[in-house]
This record gives structure tokens, sequence and C-alpha cells, in this order.
């Protein structure tokens, strides 16, 4: 997300840490994650993308990236698919619509909380 | 999702610590950054080639034109140098849009297949059109030099640009447009 910057930085340090685990979705206010969902976002809708080039894009080791994947799964947020058997399996990893509204809802709450600081 | 040998890596619950929101704002912004240059199928860079192609090519052919009498229509050296950078540049954006799009699936990958096809057919009826001229008699000089010259630029260009205003790319609109109206100058100077 393009645009998000700080009318005032340095202020209030304490309150803003604290308004965050209040307002910011907790699954996407995770520094691993909150890559891993904008990410996901920049694809088209209706877009997926392979595991390595994931990995790849983001840079975290593949059991980083699996373990937050599951999370993010668990919460219905992105959708993974298998296909294929042995070596030649590939995994493909999308945002599903809930993950889309989420990020937009998280951004939305994270400009307010940053503009109003 | 894969099963890699390490999927018992230790990970932190919260994966990277506290976050400030600003630091978010900070990674969000950079990651989004990131991730559309790395998805970018037309990065800035590509326009400024595209730009030196259009330079290159048809500056060889108007060098090669200029003060003919009679008009006889580019040298087969100059043509050369067009096809030449054409393909160099079509090597260009397969490499670039290859990148982009690997590992990538989805409605795009299949919009994507269905342009491909529409400028093949684009770049097929210029081939098309230059039959026909030589079939209705038209000299040496205009079929095979003067047109395969210009007729790229003029057909696929329009293709181009009218792709690119569909989909509200207007730099890239507004090149197609430019280097198909440097064409149809340089075509009638």
């Amino acid at each position: 997300m393009v645009g998000l910057r700080l009318r005032r930085p340095g202020r209030q340090p304490d309150l803003v840490a604290r308004l965050s685990a209040q307002e910011l979705d907790p699954l996407i206010h995770v520094p691993a994650r909150l890559r891993i969902v904008a990410t996901l976002a920049a694809l088209p809708e209706g877009d997926a993308v392979s595991f390595p080039r994931l990995q790849d894009m983001i840079g975290l080791t593949p059991g980083n990236l699996i373990t937050h994947l599951r999370k993010l799964e668990e919460a219905g947020y992105i959708d993974t698919e298998k296909t294929g058997n042995g070596s030649a399996s590939r995994t493909s990893v999308a945002l599903t619509r809930a993950g889309r509204s989420a990020f937009e809802m998280y951004t939305e709450a994270l400009r307010g909380l940053l503009g109003g600081l | 999702m894969p099963t890699h040998n390490h999927t018992h890596e230790a990970v932190p619950d919260n994966g990277g610590g506290e976050l400030d929101p600003r630091d978010a704002a900070a990674l969000l912004d950079q990651t989004t950054r990131r991730a559309e240059r790395q998805l970018d199928l037309h990065p800035p860079v590509l326009m400024l080639v595209a730009a030196l192609v259009v330079l290159i090519a048809y500056g060889a052919i108007w060098l090669s034109v200029r003060n003919q009498h009679p008009y006889t229509g580019p040298t087969l050296g100059a043509l050369g140098v067009l096809y030449a950078t054409l393909a160099a540049f079509g090597v260009l954006v397969a490499v670039v849009t290859r990148r982009a799009i690997s590992g990538v699936s989805g409605r795009s990958s299949q919009r994507r297949r269905g342009e491909a096809i529409a400028f093949a057919v684009a770049w097929t009826s210029v081939y098309v059109f230059q039959g026909a001229l030589h079939h209705a008699g038209a000299s040496h000089a205009i079929a095979y030099g003067i047109y395969p010259a210009a007729a790229p630029l003029i057909i696929v260009g329009s293709a181009a640009a009218a792709y690119e205003a569909a989909k509200e790319n207007w730099e890239w609109s507004g090149f197609a447009c430019a280097a198909r109206a440097a064409s149809r100058i340089w075509l009638h100077g």
C-alpha cells in the first residue's frame, strides 16, 4: 500500500502500540504475515502464486513461510492448492476474498491510526 | 502446502516481535512496492528501451532513404537493422514477462494467453496485407521497402495502443500512439 505516511512521526509511541493491539488484526499485524498478505494482495484478484516464487519474493525460509501460511489458511485468509504428485508437485497460494477484505480493513485501520496521531 | 524438511523450524508465534504501527506502515509500503516491481510486466526501463528501438530502427530506415532520387525504398541493411532491433526488443519483452509471471497462475495468465493470440493475429495481418499489396501490383519499393518498414508500427502499434488504453495504461498507450504517429509521418514524409 503506497501512501501510508505518518503526519507527526515520533509522537506518543506507547499510545500507538496500545491502540495497535486493539484495532489492528492480530493475524496480519505480524511482520512476516504482513509481508505475505501484502505480497499476495499485489497480485490481481483470482491469481495465485507458487510457493517457491512467494518464498523468493518474501525471503523467508520454507519452514517459516509454511508456519505463517498455515495460520493464515486456518483463518480463511488464504487458499493453498496442491497439484501433481511427488517431486512434480506444486503448491500455489492465493488470497481469499475474506483475506483481501481483512487486508483492506487492516490498511484502513492502520491509516486511521497513524493519521489520527 | 509443500512438505519441506524445515517445517519444524522454531517460529515465534508473533512472527518477528512486537510491531509498532509506524514500522508496520513502513513495512507494508516497502513490501507492496517491491511486490509490484517484481510483478510488473511493463517496467519503466522497458519503455525507455522501446523508445531506443524506434529511434534506432527508424533512424536506420530514414538514413537509407534520405536523398533517394528516384525512390527505391529502404536498403536491405536498414530493413535488417529494423527487424533485428524489433526481434531483440521482443526477446527482452519475453524475458521481462517470463520473470514477472514466473510462478503466477490464475485468471490473469488466461487473459495473457488471449492477448498473445490477439497480437499474433495483428502481426500476421501485417504480412497478409503485404501479400495483398504485391498481388494488387504495388511496386517493389512499396511492397518490400516502405511497407514492411512502416506497417509493423502502424498495425501492431495501433493494436498495442488500443490494448493499453483498454487497461487504462495511458503511458504505454501514449507511447504506442506516438510511435505509430512517427511511423505515419515518416511514411508520408
